[in-house]
């Protein structure tokens, strides 16, 4: 992406959805940017307006103009926090990313913490709310149950999975498909290059201006989402397994009529044609979904997304992995031996 | 030449046998709003004498251009193609016939003067035989109702729009009707504007039974792209699972009364129409598992976002 004006890319990169979010802009901005300089890092803000129909664009604007470090992205209209997020990562040139509501419910002065584990070789860092400020039997109850499923079915157990405080390597973030609701599983979807995730508690703030967005009625699409998400991946890793399987259950099932049918027909001397046309019936379900598994295979050959390139992200090469150490003026903290400048440091494979 | 600001684009199809009579209301009344225009007539077939007509046109020095396909192309294909030579800033459609009252064309152009519409469309205040009026209500309410487009008038073809529209939606088939829906979901903002209808418009009309069916293709087509177009699953899915729960439920309950109640099984039609439903839901579920797999696996070149500006 074009960022003129910057000659070094930034280290640190804090992608941030607004809507109608305009009281919250400005205090945001101030939070984040004294975070920022007290840990004197070379950051970027990215705001993205989601089709605000207040003032949040006007006055994120306002600053921009004062302050290049803050980049601000507005949409034609609401698309939503998953596209607003993507446009953010897309947008941006850090080498971390980190993402956060725009509502102040997350505390800026907990990102050095996620940045830490970033640097210390996790992949991900997850924020996790602690102390939530929300309701108990409207919020925090199907939160947790929700959370709880979410982590049985996607084998990613994360306790919450709905605080958006999250820290990521852009490499791998950026290889990530992103759309329609998906932010809720950002780290089920990464599951796929084998990342190695970490949970950081956080803390939850009450909201100051402005109204929450959310309510209880997406319970229901983030279960359809979650079904529709974890065989997806099971699909993209196996697209022959899963078609091939199902149509296995079909062929076998026509097969077992045909056999009884057989049989019946056999001491009566009939065949019944009800039976019969059930078995073939099945049997051509069974053919129909073979070939709808050699078309995914097909689909994913011609797209864009290829485990083989997301498997190197997360790999080691002799035991170093890619560079992430931030340079920080006249700090010297360093997790391994070697330099600030050198190729890597130890990979921490304790993770969750 | 100077700059043209205004392009008008008026694709001549079957209906456009009156055209050439039509064509100097049309330019008067682009005129008068005072922009340096152009006409740009795309002749979707073999019409020779309306060909004919605007060559003579043209050699008395209009400002127009024609576009003649070999053949019929549709009326989507010929607006693409009048977009391919448009020069101005801003596009305007227009029929091949008065669908509205000619004196509002100048109002449309300076509503999508404001810097806040890309888009203006014409809502005919419709007076004709009340059969016509019917079918095209009932056109517009299902598209209401299923893809949330709140405007009342999708067969209206006076429509005008920033460059940047056609730039970014593609069009193609019979889908120019659907223009202002497809340009919604890419995030231009839209304004009806109501007006009369034409008098010559309002005449009593049935169309061939093959037309429904492809507005009705049309219809499913508009709303699928508006609602599911991200998440094919939720629509397949949906359908899907409902067939498939009903021929599950049914085979349960014929297989009960096989065992239980000792009904014969082998002469019942009803098993086979719950083993039809089940093998049907099990397709359109895979059907949407492939639709959600060419989505994910494609999801980095289709951006669901359209941006209106970067600031740093």
């Amino acid at each position: 992406m074009p960022h003129t004006g910057q000659e070094n890319p930034p280290d640190l990169s804090v992608i941030v959805p607004l809507f109608n979010e305009e009281d919250n802009v400005r205090p945001l901005y101030e939070a984040l940017s004294r975070v920022m300089q007290d840990q004197g890092l070379h950051y970027e803000l990215v705001f993205v307006d989601d089709g605000s129909r207040d003032r949040t664009f006007a006055n994120a604007r306002d600053i921009a103009l004062q302050d290049r470090r803050l980049r601000v992205i507005q949409f034609r209209r609401n698309y939503g926090q998953t596209p607003a997020m993507a446009a953010g990562i897309d947008h941006v040139r850090g080498r971390i990313l980190i993402t956060m509501d725009g509502d102040l419910q997350n505390d800026p002065a907990d990102i050095p913490k996620l940045l830490q584990k970033i640097e210390d070789g996790y992949d991900i860092a997850v924020g996790w709310r602690m102390k939530r400020k929300e309701k108990f039997l409207t919020r925090r109850l199907p939160s947790m149950v929700a959370n709880r499923i979410i982590g049985w079915v996607t084998g990613v157990p994360i306790r919450d999975n709905g605080c958006s405080l999250k820290a990521y390597r852009a490499s791998i973030i950026k290889q990530v498909p992103l759309y329609s609701e998906m932010h809720r599983f950002i780290p089920a979807v990464s599951s796929v290059a084998g990342p190695q995730i970490v949970e950081v508690g956080v803390n939850d703030r009450k909201r100051l201006h402005g109204h929450s967005k959310y309510g209880l009625s997406r319970i229901y699409k983030v279960i359809l989402d979650l079904i529709t998400i974890k065989t997806l991946l099971n699909l993209i890793r196996h697209p022959m397994r899963l078609f091939g399987g199902s149509a296995g259950i079909a062929m076998a099932l026509a097969l077992l009529i045909l056999f009884l049918e057989t049989h019946t027909a056999l001491s009566t001397g009939a065949f019944s044609l009800m039976q019969m046309s059930m078995a073939l019936l099945f049997a051509t379900l069974g053919i129909f979904l073979i070939f709808l598994g050699a078309l995914c295979e097909l689909i994913y050959r011609t797209g864009n997304f290829k485990l083989d390139d997301l498997s190197l992200l997360t790999a080691t090469v002799d035991g170093v992995v890619p560079e992430l150490a931030i340079d920080r003026p006249g700090d010297q903290s360093d997790d391994c031996a070697s330099g600030p400048t050198s190729m890597g440091f130890c990979k921490d494979k304790a993770a969750l | 030449m100077s700059q043209v600001e205004l392009s008008v684009i008026v694709p001549v199809g079957e209906r456009g046998g009156r055209i050439l009579e039509l064509y100097s209301t049309y330019r008067d009344a682009v005129a008068k709003t005072g922009f340096r225009y152009e006409l740009i007539f795309v002749i979707d077939g073999l019409y020779r004498e309306i060909t004919q007509g605007f060559k003579d046109v043209k050699a008395g020095g209009e400002p127009i251009t024609i576009i003649n396909f070999s053949r019929s192309f549709g009326e989507a294909t010929a607006i693409s193609a009048g977009f391919q030579h448009a020069q101005g800033d801003l596009i305007m459609t227009l029929p091949a016939y008065e669908q509205i009252v000619s004196d509002r064309i100048p109002e449309l152009i300076a509503a999508c003067q404001d810097p806040q519409t890309d888009m203006v469309i014409a809502s005919r205040h419709r007076q004709d035989h009340w059969f016509n009026r019917f079918q095209a209500r009932a056109f517009n309410q299902i598209l209401k109702y299923f893809a949330d487009f709140p405007f009342t008038d999708m067969g209206c073809g006076v429509r005008v729009f920033r460059r940047q529209v056609l730039h970014e939606v593609e069009i193609y088939g019979d889908l120019h009707r659907f223009l202002p829906l497809l340009a919604r979901q890419q995030g231009f903002s839209i304004r009806e504007v109501q007006v009369a209808q034409a008098p010559s418009d309002m005449f009593f009309r049935l169309f061939r039974p093959g037309l429904y069916l492809r507005r009705a293709l049309d219809l499913l087509i508009a709303v699928f792209l508006s609602k599911f177009n991200k998440r094919p699953l939720r629509f397949f899915g949906l359908l899907g699972a409902g067939a498939t729960t009903v021929g599950l439920l049914g085979l349960l309950v014929l297989v009960f009364q096989r065992l239980v109640l000792s009904q014969p099984l082998a002469d019942r039609p009803a098993l086979l129409l719950c083993a039809l439903l089940l093998v049907l839901g099990v397709q359109l579920i895979a059907i949407g598992l492939v639709g959600e797999t060419i989505i994910f696996t494609h999801a980095r070149e289709i951006k669901e976002y359209k941006i209106r500006e970067i600031i740093n």
